[in-house]
């Protein structure tokens, strides 16, 4: 099936104080005074910048984060909570036996170059995703047979039913371009967003206006400006500097330093960022399964959260925010001295590892995955390498032993059930319950037969969960309708508004 | 001269030739590439190797480096791999940044060590020698990268006098705000920058105070520090050329650090996006343009100093 893996640099900078962060998960976001300003513009820090705008062809939770719903949509899309819903469609159906997705177009909806979407284009766009491999998420529709429209109506037929469909639908290849269109989207964009593309000086700045001839609800403010700026402390200078208003990927033990002056609140949101620690089961020691649970009973969960500053435990591949979501704890509890005892039993006492990071993560996990794997008498070695090497060596090459990567992306079990992705796990009952999954009709029999699978990929140690991440943002307090939930997936800017 | 300038010329070309051939060479042994990173990690094989053709990376690395090095002669540097912007441009508008940067940095650097390493120099016995001296020391072996954080924290987030990060997206249309934002960026190159070449103007004139002509000079009624001052100091400055010339690659260096730090759309912030981004082309362009730019301010110190000392043209 398909691969899939988007990475964030985490919203967890070098351990330096263990601060206590103000905001639980789930917050609700501060509410600021006055009302917010039309013409105000609203600069957001964000961490990683994307390498060319290309939403179709070019990779990575960078782009997924900012284009989708501020520039491009698609007939349907999701809310932070994870819930689809309707856009470029006003409504939809899908046939009992899960076989037909009729579309109906809104009418109305221009794009930012003043041309109208008609049903054609619709037609158009998902076609060429269909028909493109080199599109991003092209082999996600892999099991759509013909696209057809009448009159306002878009209809999918499917040889087999899908229940990721709709899900598909609200990502990449769901997006709807204008037919015939020949803007250069490596630099530019041409969508049907609330914002346009104002600006993208590289290296710095991507500047949003608001689409005064937006379909739906206008974007509240005038002006978004995402500011990249990969360095934490100068992210906090700027910040107390008043030059940004909001910043993601934020680091929750730095919180009292950027609350200091009054003028932010650190606010969490859930999230299904999941820090996964991958154990290649393809050599030794690690084909061992006793040498795979002692290493999760020797890992402290709750140590984790408490040196990010933010997060919750988890123990298994599906995040509480995605469908089949079950709390896994009791399957490896925290035990070192059972690691101990089943690394004896193993034959593995006095184990060398390395864990092979990419070099933009901070150092924390790899500090405290170092100290505690000690305990039991595993000397661990951190390599930390630039991410193309990762990609090469790790992603492409599967020549690792273990791995640390904050997988970002919903709904990305299929990767448990793809015995050729990096995680190299490889179990036919699992790939079985996610086919069946995949031909399910029904919400809830998707849902138990996920939550099956995952119990399944715990259980065999195919690796480990770190933690479920949480959104850390820093707000200004005159700020308002900031998304606090997954911004490292999405980021919908539309509601953001500053006073 | 003439001949002395065409010999020197021809070992700058040299020189460009030979770094075209390593920056080409050495790029190509990092690992990893952009084809698979702009496929990301859905991409199967088939799908890098696509992108990897239709970027002309499959070409054997003979080919490529020709039609690169052909490329430049006809006054093309090549383009992204990534935006497809050609590297010309791309570098023009950050140089907007950087250049006015190092410019400035090189300002305050001579502010600094040219009257504080004269002074250290004549007072050389007192007390305020030994303290402009200690000072410098001590500045010379402070972290750039500490130094521009306490900068930022008081000029930016105490006093909120002067921006803690950024470049004005206007640009140079708003000089004075351009010119705000590059205020602690240079201040912090150019303070540490300038107390390593304050010991070094320091020596110097150390020297010149003990050179024969300063000593004839007093003999014929000067005092001694007016004798270093109007005999000595040509002299000094003359040194201090060639200290200027070497600090141009280190100014370039220190950028890319700075940069970094206060988010500053330069040349050297592109440069290390660009090499994790593996967007080889643009790099390799990049990097040709900076060397080249490194080996002319060496000619044109080289010549300069034949102007303007005498001796060294007798020599020649």
């Amino acid at each position: 099936m398909h691969r899939r893996l988007t990475l964030a640099s985490a919203g967890v900078v070098a351990a330096l104080l263990l601060t206590a962060c103000t905001g639980g998960a789930g917050e609700a976001e501060p509410e600021p005074a006055g009302s917010p300003d039309p013409d105000a513009s609203v600069s957001v820090r964000l961490v990683l910048e994307p390498g060319n705008l290309n939403v179709r062809e070019t990779s990575g939770a960078a782009l997924d984060q900012i284009l989708i719903d501020n520039i491009y949509q698609g007939l349907v899309t999701r809310t932070p909570e994870q819930e689809i819903e309707p856009a470029l469609a006003d409504d939809y159906t899908v046939s009992t036996d899960g076989l037909t997705y009729s579309f109906t177009v809104r009418e109305g909806v221009t794009f930012h170059n003043g041309q109208e979407l008609t049903p054609q284009d619709v037609v158009w766009s998902l076609q060429t995703a269909k028909d493109t491999p080199a599109y991003v998420d092209s082999d996600r529709l892999a099991k759509v047979s013909s696209i057809t429209a009448e009159g306002q109506v878009v209809t999918l037929t499917l040889t087999e039913p899908d229940s990721q469909l709709l899900w598909t639908l609200t990502g990449r290849a769901g997006l709807i371009f204008k037919e015939g269109d020949d803007t250069d989207l490596a630099t530019a964009a041409n969508g049907t967003g609330p914002f346009t593309l104002a600006s993208w000086r590289q290296g710095d700045s991507i500047v949003f206006a608001r689409n005064d001839a937006y379909w739906g609800e206008p974007a509240t403010s005038a002006e978004i400006v995402f500011s990249y700026i990969p360095d934490t402390s100068a992210a906090v200078n700027a910040a107390l500097a008043g030059e940004v208003d909001v910043l993601t990927g934020f680091d929750a033990t730095l919180a009292e330093r950027v609350e200091a002056n009054g003028d932010f609140e650190v606010v969490t949101g859930p999230s299904t960022d999941k820090g996964t620690l991958a154990m290649n089961s393809l050599t030794a020691p690690l084909d061992d399964i006793r040498v795979r649970e002692a290493i999760r009973r020797a890992i402290d969960h709750d140590a984790i959260i408490e040196a990010l500053g933010a997060g919750e435990t988890l123990y298994g591949p599906i995040p509480p925010l995605d469908p089949g979501y079950e709390d896994l704890s009791d399957v490896v509890p925290y035990d070192p001295e059972a690691a101990r005892e089943l690394l004896a039993e193993a034959d593995a006492e006095d184990l060398d590892l390395t864990l092979t990071i990419p070099s933009f993560y901070p150092t924390t996990i790899p500090q405290v995955l170092v100290s505690q794997l000690a305990e039991v008498g595993i000397t661990l070695e951190v390599d930390s390498v630039e991410f193309p090497v990762w990609l090469q060596d790790v992603y492409t090459n599967r020549d690792y032993e273990l791995s640390f990567v904050l997988h970002t992306e919903s709904r990305d079990f299929e990767n448990w059930a793809n015995p050729d992705y990096y995680f190299t796990y490889d179990e036919p009952r699992v790939q079985e319950l996610y086919a069946q999954s995949l031909v399910a009709t029904d919400e809830d029999e998707v849902a138990e037969l996920l939550s099956e699978a995952a119990r399944i990929v715990s259980e065999d140690m195919a690796a480990d969960w770190l933690y479920n991440g949480a959104s850390v943002l820093a707000v200004a307090n005159n700020v308002s309708g900031m998304p606090t939930t997954n911004v490292n997936s999405r980021l919908d800017a539309a509601e953001l508004g500053k006073s | 001269m003439l001949r002395y300038a065409l010999t020197r010329l021809a070992l700058l070309l040299v020189g460009l030739a030979v770094a075209s051939v390593l920056i080409f060479a050495t790029l190509r042994v990092l690992p990893g590439d952009v084809a698979q990173l702009i496929a990301g990690t859905q991409g199967t094989p088939e799908q890098v190797a696509a992108i990897r053709e239709r970027l002309g990376l499959d070409a054997p690395a003979v080919v490529q480096y020709l039609d690169w090095i052909g490329g430049v002669f006809s006054g093309d540097l090549g383009s992204s791999l990534l935006t497809g912007t050609p590297v010309a441009t791309e570098l023009l508008e950050k140089a907007q940044v950087t250049v006015p940067l190092g410019l400035l940095a090189l300002l305050v650097a001579l502010a600094v060590a040219l009257p504080f390493g004269v002074l250290s120099a004549l007072w050389r016995a007192r007390a305020a020698g030994t303290a402009v001296n200690v000072a410098a020391q001590t500045l010379a072996a402070v972290p750039v990268v500490w130094a521009g954080m306490m900068l930022v924290v008081v000029f930016a987030v105490w006093v909120g006098v002067l921006p803690a990060q950024g470049f004005p997206r206007a640009g140079w249309s708003d000089p004075a705000a351009a010119l705000r934002a590059l205020v602690l960026p240079a201040l912090t190159i150019g303070v540490v920058e300038g107390a390593l070449l304050l010991r070094f103007v320091r020596s110097a004139t150390l020297d010149a105070q003990g050179r024969d002509y300063v000593r004839t000079a007093a003999a014929k009624g000067l005092t001694r520090t007016q004798a270093l001052l109007r005999h000595g100091l040509p002299n000094v400055g003359l040194s201090v050329v060639t200290v200027l010339g070497l600090q141009v690659a280190g100014i370039i260096v220190g950028s890319v650090v700075i940069e970094q730090l206060f988010s500053l759309p330069g040349v050297g912030r592109m440069l290390v996006a660009d090499v994790a981004a593996r967007d080889l082309e643009k790099v390799q362009g990049s990097l040709l343009v900076l060397t080249g730019f490194v080996l002319i301010v060496g000619f044109v110190v080289d010549l300069a100093h034949r102007v303007i000392d005498p001796r060294q043209r007798e020599a020649a």
